[in-house]
């Protein structure tokens, strides 16, 4: 029921907010929500019925050509390729497969971790040669995941590179535009369940660690390796869903907000790129050189906090500067 | 199902047969249109939306609010004298398109 009033809030955002509009826009709701129940008391599915509703709408321009009414151009019109379909759905499909990519490199990443924590403590109660061989195991292991996860992001992100000119503006037919806006409407609630998947896996992942400490110490890194598996999954359902979500978004976005973002993203690009890398020298470091391979994982999701802490930081001095 | 290219000039038509028994709102007349037609001609929103306003604006039909349940206000529609006139004419240049079209129409 959200797509349809979601779609139909889509439909109208290019048009001037003036009440016949919104009266319109409120009878045009009736009649599908109305559409809608019929549907589903005749025993369709919410997908179909949602489905046949939005295909049933026809199109906006019919109506505003009989009320005289025109969209809202952006004042500076410049001057950008049209995309067509072919390429739109082409980059839906590059994105989707990126964040697969990607994904599961992280979720290798991690579970690189989590084989180096698990070996390290499984062997740590034996004689000296068999502890360093364990470790040696773990060790050999994660690099060896790391590596495949580094070629899965060399791979993912050179299959994207081709899009780059997208950065620059585009302009969507009307019609493309009137079909990604239903596709997106049709992906919401995978993506919301995905979402909120992924951020229950987040809370719960923890609950290992606690858990593992209180039954026995010892048993404590098997609980971060729990909780490191855990995330992993989690923070696989962000990246590969997210990035669906983001095709739809990057496609469907206003060309204004797109100069604006882009400064935006610029900014949080540099952080990444100092941060990261600073925490993983930090977590090589401090393994090599201080053997602290039990507790040192944690530079990551502390990176992973300053990084959210940074952009928050960075919106809201950029929206004081603005007012 | 018929395209809405062919049917585009007799949409008019359409809504105010559903009118001349009486009042209604837009789902019903659209609804009705369906099963009138066993769902050969299914009018799209935009298109009956916009035709409401078209109809209005020539005095063919007038609107007037009817609250219904739940606090809900409904836009409902009557035909007005003007409108039923229009309705006859429309039926006698149908007559007249009909005729022609099936000159040229050759049973196979």
């Amino acid at each position: 029921m959200e797509t349809i009033v979601v779609y139909l809030d889509n439909m109208f955002a290019s048009l001037p907010k003036k009440p016949e509009l919104e009266h319109l826009k409120q009878e045009l709701l009736f009649g599908m929500e109305e559409k809608y129940h019929e549907l589903k008391r005749d025993g369709k599915s919410e997908n179909e019925a949602i489905g046949i509703v939005i295909s049933e709408f026809g199109n906006i321009e019919e109506l505003t050509a009989e009320l005289g009414i025109h969209p809202v151009e952006s004042e500076q019109v410049v001057k950008v390729p049209v995309l067509t379909e072919e390429e739109a759905y082409t980059y839906v499909a590059a994105r989707r497969s990126w964040g697969l990519w990607t994904g599961i490199g992280v979720f290798l990443c991690a579970c690189g971790v989590a084989l180096l924590i698990g070996l390290d403590t499984l062997f740590e109660n034996k004689n000296t040669i068999v502890a360093d061989k364990g470790s040696m195991l773990g060790l050999v292991g994660m690099f060896m995941l790391v590596a495949v996860a580094v070629g899965m992001f060399i791979y993912s992100g050179m299959k994207l590179e081709r899009f780059k000119n997208l950065e620059q503006g585009f302009q969507l037919p009307y019609a493309l535009k009137a079909s990604l806006l239903r596709s997106q409407a049709l992906y919401a609630p995978t993506y919301r369940l995905s979402l909120i998947t992924g951020v229950c896996l987040c809370v719960l992942s923890p609950v290992f660690i606690f858990a593992t400490s209180y039954v026995n110490d010892d048993f404590t890194p098997y609980g971060v390796v729990a909780f490191l598996v855990i995330a992993a999954v989690a923070v696989f359902l962000f990246i590969y869903y997210g990035n669906i979500q983001g095709a739809y978004t990057k496609l469907l976005e206003e060309p204004k907000v797109t100069a604006q973002k882009k400064e935006e993203d610029r900014f949080i690009g540099a952080m990444g790129a100092v941060l990261w890398p600073l925490a993983t020298v930090i977590f090589l470091f401090t393994g090599f050189v201080y053997q602290r391979w039990d507790v040192n994982w944690a530079v990551f999701p502390i990176a992973g906090i300053l990084s959210g802490m940074f952009s928050n930081v960075y919106h809201i001095l950029k929206r004081k500067n603005v007012s | 199902m018929i395209s809405s290219d062919v049917i585009r000039g007799y949409n008019d038509t359409l809504i105010l047969y559903m009118l001349l028994d009486g009042e209604s709102y837009g789902y019903e007349i659209s609804k009705n249109i369906r099963q009138l037609t066993q769902e050969k001609y299914i009018m799209k929103e935009t298109t009956l939306y916009s035709a409401f306003t078209r109809l209005e604006k020539n005095g063919y039909i007038e609107s007037f609010f009817q609250d219904e349940s739940l606090g809900k206000r409904r836009t409902y529609y009557r035909i007005t004298r003007l409108g039923l006139a229009y309705y006859k004419e429309k039926c006698e240049e149908w007559k007249v398109t009909q005729e022609v079209v099936n000159q040229f129409i050759r049973e196979w």
